[in-house]
């Protein structure tokens, strides 16, 4: 059965969604860090507000592509308001400040998105052409995966190219490297973290109105997925597309292939790759240069 | 630096003799809220050794509380030891698992030990979780409270518990103090202000850092041991990084790098989640904006922004005082 062909593409499948899922959320948190030098632990409750946002639009509207579209608008929205009411602020802060003001903010968005959708959870329901199955390896797989993935791996094609390749993408590399230069040089580094964390909060909500309809939108879901997108941010190296990358990939296989076949060690060996990572590696796998 | 002014002092007698007062005269609720207050500002003085006072903000400190109590509670339950030895084996994993995060997480400073140590902490709960000689995520139930029935204590009694807990508070501010007083806390006070040059007059800063956090650990494995006899069950969910946050909270929320501050901050939290928990089921939400304000307001906290307060009105001189 283990070695069955279907059953293992149906595993690796798992596991390159679950990576694609990770890297929405965590390249966000990895960029914010990298040119902010900004720890964002809200960054799982934007994620939770972009599922429930996203039930909401499709239960007003009837349309999953409508919800998919307004989920991540709203969220950036929410970023911009924290942006410039709190985190604007504590750009200088000390990192101990940050994580109380944001570990705050996720008592904040928790208690307020149970007050506003209620306790239990909430399903999404998919247009007809994404609830279908189809075989793969003669095994049946719901074509939403697919779909995820294939939004995923747009998502990191896209951020490549404009990171490597557009005007927009050196002025980011520069601030990452060394804001001061940058800023002397004429780029408008203030605005452009503004925009990046803009960025950071729409894909978060996008991962969010993506989740929802595999794991249903509960308040848990942003504290339980915050832990596995530190841990790619950190393993992969701060500040690096590339690093998150990676990270979202050993994670994602570790979590999903272990839990299939090394059930017993799967959940801690995660930890495990973490701590060694910060032992050996504390800058990450693959670390953005400059100063951090 | 560590100093115990004499207002330390009588805010530390003020406040276990309200909290003893209240048990003594209160009913069975008022003992609960002061064993709850007792547990909580245990473990938050723990933080507050390492966090305050060496630059360790740690967010493992609810799995180190937790392995002491599943020490306990899995050797005395599981194992049949007798209580003593139980509260040895519990206090001594606590200890050694401290020792062994502080080893290696030494290695890192600012966010990345925040990360290292929450990453512990959270192969702690998922172990726990995972683990059906520990029961799993049932956990276990049924663990004793230690027999003093030689000394004429029966601990089964609330009020007895709740005496016994403030007793252990005493006991665990006392040793955070004198640790911090002796020339160990000086050093440790040392390579927070200036790693790099406590390095370089010739201290091991990191072997320093692990033994001080290992230190933390005993005592935040004292309010583990308490914890467990005193609902005298044990979960996974002591070990979730969500109670190490809300630790901190309590740490900052009672003042940063003071000892007697988190004492105060464990009263308020308690307290708010009592008296607001009766109002509303939503008083995370007035938590966050509290900590949020209070990160806001200079990040002082209850008793440093007294303190500060009062230094700055002395240190304005006097109308017609000579200048300096």
């Amino acid at each position: 059965m283990i070695w069955d062909v279907g059953f293992l593409s149906t595993q690796l499948l798992n596991a390159v969604q679950y990576s694609a899922l990770l890297f929405l959320l965590s390249i966000g948190l990895s960029i914010i860090f990298g040119l902010l030098h900004f720890v964002n632990l809200a960054h799982g409750a934007l994620y939770m507000i972009g599922a429930y946002v996203g039930v909401s639009v499709a239960a007003m509207t009837g349309s999953y592509w409508a919800a998919l579209l307004l989920a991540p608008l709203a969220v950036t929205l929410v970023g911009a308001v924290i942006y410039f009411a709190l985190i604007k602020r504590l750009r200088d802060a000390s990192p101990l400040a940050q994580v109380l003001v944001t570990f705050g903010l996720i008592f904040v968005f928790l208690d307020l998105v149970r007050l506003i959708w209620g306790d239990i959870e909430l399903g999404l329901a998919l247009p007809q052409v994404l609830a279908q199955q189809v075989e793969v390896f003669g095994a049946p797989y719901p074509v939403y995966r697919l779909f995820v993935i294939a939004l995923g791996v747009c998502v990191m094609a896209a951020l490549t190219l404009i990171l490597s390749r557009s005007q927009i993408g050196a002025m980011i590399r520069a601030s990452v490297e060394n804001g001061p230069m940058a800023s002397c040089l004429g780029i408008n580094v203030e605005r452009l973290f503004f925009a990046v964390f803009c960025v950071g909060c729409a894909l978060a909500g996008l991962a969010g109105v993506v989740a929802a309809p595999i794991f249903a939108a509960s308040t848990g879901m942003g504290t339980a997925i915050l832990i596995p997108a530190l841990i790619v941010v950190v393993i992969g190296g701060l500040g690096s597309l590339e690093g998150a990358i990676v990270g979202s990939v050993l994670v994602g296989f570790i979590e999903t292939i272990g839990a299939v076949f090394i059930p017993a060690v799967s959940s801690v060996l995660v930890y495990a790759m973490l701590a060694g990572v910060l032992v050996w590696r504390p800058q990450g796998l693959i670390p953005a240069r400059g100063r951090s | 630096m560590f100093t115990q002014t004499p207002a330390k002092s009588v805010i530390l007698v003020l406040f276990v003799g309200a909290l003893g007062l209240y048990a003594t005269l209160g009913g069975y609720y008022a003992r609960e809220l002061a064993v709850e207050i007792a547990i909580l500002a245990i473990l938050a003085l723990s933080l507050d050794f390492v966090a305050g006072f060496g630059a360790m903000v740690s967010l493992c400190h609810a799995a180190i509380y937790a392995i002491a109590a599943y020490g306990f509670a899995a050797t005395s339950v599981k194992l049949g030891f007798p209580a003593a030895l139980a509260m040895l084996f519990g206090l001594g994993a606590a200890t050694l698992f401290g020792l062994l995060v502080g080893a290696v997480a030494s290695n890192t400073s600012g966010i990345f030990f925040i990360m290292a140590t929450l990453a512990f902490g959270q192969m702690v709960y998922v172990g726990l979780f995972r683990t059906s000689w520990l029961g799993g995520d049932d956990g276990l139930a049924g663990v004793p409270r230690v027999d003093l029935s030689a000394l004429g204590v029966d601990l089964n009694g609330s009020l007895a518990f709740a005496i016994l807990a403030l007793a252990v508070l005493v006991v665990a501010y006392a040793i955070a103090a004198a640790v911090l007083r002796s020339s160990f806390g000086r050093t440790l006070s040392g390579i927070h202000a200036n790693e790099a040059r406590m390095r370089a007059i010739g201290v091991g800063t990191r072997a320093h850092k692990a033994i001080a956090f290992a230190i933390s650990a005993a005592l935040a494995g004292l309010a583990g041991i308490l914890a467990a006899q005193h609902t005298q069950y044990v979960s996974p969910g002591m070990a979730q990084w969500l109670l190490s946050g809300e630790v901190l909270i309590v740490v900052i929320l009672g003042g940063l790098g003071t000892l007697i501050g988190p004492l105060v901050g464990a009263a308020i939290l308690v307290l708010l989640r009592h008296e607001l928990g009766a109002y509303t089921d939503h008083w995370h939400l007035v938590i966050g904006l509290v900590l949020i304000a209070a990160v806001f307001t200079g990040g002082r906290g209850v008793y440093g922004e007294i303190g500060h307060r009062l230094r700055r009105r002395a240190a304005v001189p006097a109308p017609g005082a000579p200048h300096a």
